[in-house]
């Protein structure tokens, strides 16, 4: 009899949001190909149109997909959330969001519990901190083993100023788990040093990817530079940390050598405004473009005509984004302060708070076409070994092991 | 006398690179010096390894040669290396002049920057050669008769140009896919060969006027199992030899026949590569004991051809040798030897019984595939290296020679080392004698570096011009 994951996981999102959605579905579909069952719950605020979310399932019994009417988000802060059920209340009727984050994870996790008591699995798997809750009850509720799967710590989202209600949620699915994974090195790291978790119960599993190879080509970018000039890309949410601030620092120095070149930043996010203002002030305002959130298929061509993609994250437990831009043949700069790096040896890296050396990555990489060509030609290598059912198949491996020792 | 036994030549290289700094673009154009390394981690890297190495690796050589009289090695020392003396170490240089002044060690040509210069511009490779040369003998007081090229790479031409500028014998290593099943314990010879134009003489000859060409040259191949038992596997825990005693070595060594075993490696494997605690030092210092006992001799690389000769009889070569120097016109008599002559059949007396290792192809002591990869097997590198060498007319044109070192600085093999990517992912040996985070920043170094010479050379000729 195969293994069944009881999994609390979130969907795949439309638009370009972040690595969460996209993390949960090459896992789920990983291990599926592994010969691992799932049920997954998923938070949707609408059930009906939930039933058309992008999943690939061979069969209902080995995906069973169990949909929680809920307003949750990944990346909500407490902040953003009250901000959002106001401006839904104010349109819509009929309801039933709880008031504040605390109160609408609450409704959650009763509800998933309620609709998965007679799910029969054998591990109980759950992802970042809102589905937590739900992890410790379910697995209390079946006397199944917990694998909390973390993919961004509330340090990395405040550059290490937490939420302490958010800090304590998250510390309290890491105690109650048997096992963690983490997504690199780094946030392994971050775990022991700042929420004080013993090592030996941390796996570190790096996330996968989909792609092959480049798909859409040398063409576009060169079509771009002959057109506009040569572009440099962020892509990302407007957030403290991601490093937008520090890209358009970087960008001001590029700038003084370089002012043919085009800055696209796409992403949205609360800095929207104070990243305008800062544009202006440094006079980039004829040479940065805020492209707003982008669609997947946006996101791949803006990947093809960057001269290279910058991610230059505060704290970035993986970055999935990085092997999107490696997918489209973009050379990449990244910060050391992020988990991608440690399986990406083909491209540059400096610390994010290091702009003036970014913005000389940058430089080399516009005056010197051989250093572009053979980090595109390199990077791509990853991408064959580094996919979703290869590194599925250690969190079957951790399955067995964690069951092996209840 | 046991004549059976193989004679043991021990050569060590010894270089340091001068690393880059980390440049910025901001900077180029703008540097006053002309200064790109990075003379803190120089110095640092120098001072450690010489605590760790050099130090304590001469001062056991000295007791050893003073030990035991008959005890020969042979070093081949890079030119920067000797520079890095000058800037960080009087007392590195004076403990090699003492081993010098045992009469017991022999000293080898190469390239004064350790540069691949055979590779890329025959003018610019016979200045460093004969700069190295010269250097030697100033400071040791012998001028070298045997040359070594960088890492040991080695072709039929390397190997000729060698002989006509002076050399008997040239180090290579033992590569199997040129042995073919032979053995690399004796002294082979290169193909006949006919260096493409008279040219090459003439570039030559300005560098080496002195140079009375042998009809052929010897070379010497590395050992590279027994050699790298000892640089490579000798703390090797799961290694099947583990540990090594100089009795089980001196065994193995005896498992073979020929003329000579040649034990080559870099001189950092004492103390620096293989540390103190693992016993290399105490390793070292039985050999010399244990081989008295058992009747092997140790050789320098020209007694090791000396006894060659003797052993195959070249009385009437030397005979024409006399012939050769007093030939009225040298360059006549010379021509003979690059000019592909008429008659094929030409015979070539005694050295038709010798072995011939002829490689069409570069072959390096690098890495697994023993070949030019680890310099130039990439896009970076080969875009480096054309670079630089495509610098070479305007940057002696300038007459500068502090432009003209720091150039030649940039030419050594290191910098194109450091760029290597082709087992980056593993985590190799690559990784762990680079001192830059990867092969992208020390390209990125390097590239600003050559553009900044770029600019200069540009002010240069505005001057001139003006």
């Amino acid at each position: 009899m195969s293994l069944r994951s009881l999994m609390f996981g979130w969907e795949y999102p439309p638009i370009h949001l972040g690595g969460l959605g996209v993390a949960c579905q090459g896992l789920v579909r990983g291990l599926l190909r592994n010969g691992i069952d799932i049920s997954l719950v998923l938070p949707h605020p609408n059930p009906q149109a939930a039933q058309e979310l992008d999943i690939i399932a061979p069969t209902p019994e080995e995906l069973e997909r169990i949909i929680v009417t809920s307003n949750l988000k990944p990346y909500d802060s407490v902040e953003e959330y009250a901000h959002r059920i106001r401006a839904i209340e104010s349109h819509e009727e009929n309801q039933i969001y709880g008031e504040d984050l605390a109160q609408e994870i609450e409704n959650y996790t009763a509800m998933s519990i309620d609709l998965t008591k007679n799910v029969e699995a054998d591990v109980i798997h759950c992802h970042d901190w809102m589905t937590y809750e739900a992890g410790i009850r379910a697995s209390a509720h079946h006397k199944k083993p917990l694998v909390a799967h973390i993919h961004a710590t509330e340090l990395d989202r405040t550059h290490f100023h937490p939420n302490p209600w958010i800090y304590e949620k998250e510390k309290r699915g890491f105690l109650h788990a048997d096992n963690i994974i983490a997504v690199s090195n780094y946030t392994k790291e971050i775990l022991t040093g700042h929420y004080g978790i013993n090592p030996n119960k941390i796996t570190v599993v790096h996330n996968g990817n989909n792609k092959t190879t480049a798909e859409l080509g040398g063409a576009l970018r060169t079509e771009y530079r002959q057109k506009r000039g040569p572009m440099i890309l962020f892509l990302g949410r407007l957030t403290v940390q991601k490093g937008p601030n520090q890209f358009l620092d970087m960008a001001a120095q590029v700038h003084k050598y370089r002012p043919d070149v085009h800055f696209v930043m796409a992403g949205d996010g609360h800095m929207l405004g104070e990243l305008i203002h800062k544009t202006h002030a440094l006079g980039l305002q004829d040479n940065v473009i805020f492209a707003g959130k982008v669609s997947n298929t946006e996101a791949q061509k803006l990947f093809a005509q960057a001269e290279c993609f910058v991610m230059p994250s505060l704290s970035e437990p993986f970055g999935l984004v990085a092997l999107e831009a490696v997918a489209e043949g973009t050379p990449v700069v990244l910060s050391n302060q992020s988990g991608v790096g440690e399986v990406m040896n083909h491209a540059l890296k400096v610390d994010f708070w290091d702009t003036a050396k970014m913005a000389d990555c940058v430089l080399t990489i516009l005056r010197e076409n051989v250093l572009g060509s053979q980090l595109r030609s390199e990077a791509s290598h990853i991408l064959k070994t580094l996919t979703w059912e290869n590194q599925a198949k250690q969190v079957r491996s951790l399955y067995h092991k964690i069951l092996d020792r209840c | 006398m046991n004549n059976k036994n193989p004679n043991i030549c021990f050569y060590f290289q010894v270089h340091q690179p001068y690393r880059l700094r980390d440049i910025r673009y901001t900077e180029i154009g703008h540097s006053r010096h002309e200064d790109y390394f990075d003379h803190q981690k120089n110095h640092d890297i120098f001072r450690k390894v010489a605590e760790k190495c050099y130090l304590p690796a001469n001062a056991l050589m000295l007791k050893m040669l003073k030990n035991h009289p008959e005890f020969r090695i042979s070093y081949s020392i890079s030119g920067v290396f000797l520079d890095q003396c000058e800037e960080y170490g009087k007392d590195v240089l004076d403990s090699f002049r003492a081993l010098a002044d045992t009469g017991q060690v022999e000293f080898m040509a190469e390239t004064y920057y350790h540069s691949l210069s055979a590779l890329h511009s025959l003018p610019e490779f016979c200045e460093q050669v004969s700069m190295q040369a010269n250097k030697i003998n100033e400071l040791f007081g012998q001028y070298p008769r045997i040359f070594r090229n960088t890492e040991l790479i080695f072709t039929n031409e390397i190997a000729h140009i060698a002989r006509l500028m002076g050399f008997r014998g040239i180090l290579a290593e033992g590569a199997d896919h040129i042995l073919q099943g032979r053995s690399p314990n004796d002294p082979y010879i290169p193909p006949n060969f006919y260096l493409p134009d008279e040219n090459y003489w003439n570039v030559i000859n300005k560098q080496f006027p002195d140079s009375v060409p042998d009809k052929n040259i010897y070379v010497l191949l590395k050992n590279y199992r027994l050699s790298d038992d000892v640089a490579f596997r000798f703390s090797d825990k799961s290694w099947i030899g583990f540990p090594l005693t100089a009795e089980t070595f001196t065994d193995w060594l005896l498992e073979n026949h020929g003329h000579n075993i040649n034990l080559f490696m870099d001189y950092e494997t004492f103390g620096e590569h293989q540390w103190a605690d693992t016993g290399i030092f105490s390793f070292l210092e039985q050999l010399p004991i244990v081989w008295e006992k058992r009747g092997i001799k140790t050789l320098t690389p020209s007694e090791i051809i000396d006894e060659w000769e003797n052993r195959i009889g070249t009385n009437t070569r030397e005979q024409e040798d006399k012939a050769t120097k007093e030939a009225t016109s040298m360059i006549s008599a010379l021509s003979s030897l690059w000019k592909r002559p008429k008659d094929t059949n030409t015979p070539l007396g005694k050295f038709e019984v010798e072995k011939e290792f002829n490689a069409h192809t570069p072959v390096s002591w690098a890495d697994t595939e023993r070949d030019l990869s680890a310099w130039s097997g990439n896009e970076i590198q080969k875009a480096a290296l054309n670079a630089i060498y495509e610098l070479e007319h305007a940057v002696k044109a300038s007459n500068d020679p502090e432009l003209i070192k720091t150039w030649r600085r940039l030419q050594t093999s290191d910098h194109f080392y450091y760029m290597c990517t082709k087992y980056w992912s593993d985590g190799d040996v690559h990784k762990y004698f680079s001192p830059y985070d990867s092969p992208y920043e020390a390209y990125r170094r390097f590239s600003h570096a050559i553009h900044d010479i770029k600019l200069r050379l540009n002010t240069h000729s505005s001057v001139s011009n003006s």
